[in-house]
């Protein structure tokens, strides 16, 4: 068995009624906001946020290709991805780029800045993505108010700082990319996705540069994946074949 | 599929006998626009490169030239004797082979390299080797048991040593027209050629290992008769290429300007054109050749045969293949590439082509990006065309569809044909039955979204079904 019945949802990127943003209105948060639990338990509605003057709006659609914001950008905001995927990265003296994550419906983008005046890193978008911006300074100071929201402000920062520890360890071909489809599985997953069944946003040079592989290692690695019977892929798209097989190889990595 | 088995009802072809595609494509070449162009397929070829196991990558040769004209000809041809033409020609493919080539990852191998016309060999075997070193200068040939070279060959203009040399070369496939040895037809088509010279290059092919031949046969031209095309039909079977395609000769002059010099009158009936047909179907199928779909047929144990029944069989501009799993590159003037989710062309003119190569641009002068409804129905066409069935449970669940609302009008469309037993609607899929087999272009027409606009309709741009 496997698919729907076992993971239940539809394969990102595509939408249904369960992982489509339900957009809210002038009361209720949008269904993929980070924060609108942190705030409901605080028994602080949308109006509330506005009568404290803290901003909240949708942008976009972003295409493939647009950035969201540049290194050195006046840091203004921090945004969750409502739809679509967005890289960031940075480019270093020799022009070299280094990808520094990939961000999913339902996770922050622009955490990385709260320490400075400016954005560290650039974002871009990978495919269509929409995005919910917050100004920050307010959500800060609301912060400050609200211990709940302050600790889901930490709960992003750390799962951030986490992730990019994941792939500082010595880890074989194999288990860096087998840690990263699991990832993606659990994180597609957790909003309402199917576990087993996604497509790839990003390019295999992008998937390479972060998991610190060459493109031609990446393809490699995947062919015998799938020779071996674990997963296939199509194009972007990819499934699970053998969950078990590839957890157990990223087990270490994710220090499950 | 019905145990490759096909039930020929005359009455049922000529109801269902109108014009209609014969996807080898999906969107067909009349949805490309000129909006698509060079930096579109620039694009397409880099997406295509972001995929994690990029596709291998399968060449099409587009040789424009044929040294005699043969009037039943729709190809994109141009007729000449002047063999200096070919230099010339050559000079501006192997510009476009390098800038078609920066296009792609050095990892992409190229799994099959086929070279179409015109005809091919208006090109001398050593001029074919030099395309073949230009293209291994320019991309990496995979070192794959089935890598494929083949070549479309006019049997008049070719021997044995050729054949040997082209072997040499790396050639492993040939296919052979023949389309009828009656005398008559081949006076009346323009096209004379004898058993013997076609027999010597094909036991030519046998004796250098090349690992299939192809023969391409034509029902519906001027002057055959059942008697005469039967006898080429024995000819051709006792031969034992191990496949055999059987044409409907389409007679469009209006598109076709050769066709102009064919007589009308000396063209078969409907009735004759039918039975020529059925024929055929009889004689291969007892010969021991199955049906493989739309107008090809081959040996149990041809890869054609073995492909189709594990599900690995294709359809593309070069026909059936087994090379499921490439994206196309077609070089030289009127070739069709299919990168990615992109459809392009080159221009369909000679001086065309010329100009974007000699200006250091790519020659692409039409195309189309598929969007998702067109993947999905372009994904369903070749499903039925290959294997004789629509999934339907399997494209609910890849495509997050439901298949009954989502194709309502195509299923409405599909009823008269379920009605007279050409598929069946069961609970997980749609199947061909043996009685739909001979009519499958006529079953994809009731997906085929771009049907439903009357422009297409009345501009009768595709010849008939049968």
């Amino acid at each position: 068995m496997h698919g729907d019945a076992m993971s239940g949802g539809v394969a990102f990127p595509r939408q249904d009624k369960r992982t489509l943003a339900d957009d809210g209105n002038e009361l209720r948060f949008c269904s993929t906001c980070a924060f609108s639990q942190a705030c409901l338990d605080q028994g602080m509605d949308k109006r509330a946020l506005m009568d404290l003057h803290v901003l909240v709006e949708h942008i976009g659609p972003f295409h493939a290709g647009d950035h969201l914001f540049r290194e050195g950008d006046p840091f203004e905001a921090i945004a969750a991805v409502r739809a679509g995927t967005v890289k960031t990265y940075v480019v270093d003296r020799d022009g070299h780029e280094h990808v520094l994550g990939f961000h999913l419906p339902g996770e922050v983008i622009g955490l990385n800045a709260i320490d400075g005046d400016t954005y560290p890193c650039n974002a871009v978008a990978l495919d269509t993505v929409m995005l919910c911006r917050f100004s920050f300074p307010k959500i800060a100071v609301l912060a400050t108010r609200l211990p709940g929201l302050q600790r889901q402000l930490f709960r992003l920062l750390s799962r951030d700082i986490g992730r990019a520890a994941l792939l500082a360890g010595d880890w074989s071909a194999d288990q860096r990319m087998a840690a990263f489809l699991v990832g993606l599985s659990r994180r597609l997953a957790a909003r309402g996705f199917s576990a087993t069944r996604f497509q790839l946003t990003m390019a295999r040079t992008d998937i390479a540069n972060y998991l610190r592989l060459a493109p031609e290692t990446v393809s490699r690695v995947l062919r015998r994946f799938q020779e071996e019977g674990r997963l296939v892929v199509d194009r972007r798209e990819l499934e699970f074949l053998d969950a078990p097989a590839l957890e157990a190889l990223a087990a270490p990595v994710l220090r499950d | 599929m019905e145990s490759q088995s096909i039930a020929f009802n005359a009455d049922l072809l000529r109801r269902y006998d109108r014009p209609g595609p014969r996807y080898t494509s999906y969107p067909t070449a009349p949805q490309f626009h000129p909006g698509f162009g060079e930096r579109e397929l620039r694009d397409a070829a880099a997406t295509s490169n972001g995929d994690p196991i990029p596709r291998r990558l399968s060449l099409y040769v587009h040789v424009p030239f044929c040294a005699s004209p043969c009037f039943y000809c729709g190809c994109n041809r141009i007729i000449t004797r002047d063999t200096s033409r070919g230099e010339a020609y050559l000079a501006r493919l192997y510009r476009e082979i390098a800038l078609t080539a920066g296009l792609f990852d050095r990892d992409r191998a190229v799994i099959q390299l086929h070279f179409g016309g015109g005809t091919p060999n208006f090109l001398s075997p050593t001029q074919l080797g030099a395309v073949v070193e230009t293209l291994h200068g320019h991309f990496r040939f995979s070192d794959s048991q089935d890598r494929d070279i083949s070549i479309e060959l006019d049997p008049r203009f070719v021997n044995a040593d050729d054949i040997a040399t082209l072997a040499l070369i790396g050639f492993n496939r040939a296919s052979f027209g023949v389309q009828d040895f009656d005398p008559a037809v081949q006076q009346a088509v323009n096209r004379i050629q004898s058993v013997e010279q076609t027999r010597a290059v094909v036991d030519a092919c046998r004796a250098h290992g090349f690992r299939s031949v192809n023969v391409d046969l034509i029902y519906g031209l001027p002057g055959q008769t059942a008697e005469g095309f039967g006898r080429t039909l024995d000819i051709v079977a006792g031969m034992r290429p191990d496949r055999v395609a059987v044409y409907g000769y389409a007679h469009m002059p209006h598109l076709f300007k050769p066709q102009k010099q064919i007589d009308d009158c000396l063209l078969p009936s409907g009735e004759t054109k039918l039975a020529l047909l059925q024929l055929a179907i009889e004689k291969l199928v007892a010969a021991g050749y199955l049906y493989i779909g739309m107008d090809h047929f081959a040996l149990p144990d041809d890869e054609l045969a073995l492909a189709q029944a594990r599900g690995g069989l294709h359809r593309n501009f070069m026909g059936y293949t087994t090379h499921a799993d490439s994206d196309l590159l077609g070089l030289g003037v009127s070739a069709i590439s299919h990168v990615g989710d992109s459809f392009s062309q080159n221009p369909r003119d000679l001086p065309s082509w010329q100009a974007a190569l000699d200006e250091g641009r790519l020659p692409v002068f039409r195309g189309m990006r598929l969007d998702d409804d067109d993947q999905l129905r372009a994904d369903l066409i070749q499903q039925l065309m290959c294997q004789g069935e629509v999934p339907m449970a399997a494209m609910e669940r890849r495509y997050a569809i439901d298949f009954a609302s989502y194709f309502a009008t195509a299923l409405e469309r599909l009823a008269p044909l379920v009605e007279d037993g050409l598929v069946r609607i069961e609970e997980r899929r749609i199947s061909v039955t043996s009685r739909g087999r001979l009519l499958l272009r006529n079953i994809a027409m009731c997906f085929d979204r771009y049907l439903d606009q009357p422009a297409t309709i009345a501009t009768p741009r595709f010849s008939r079904a049968i």
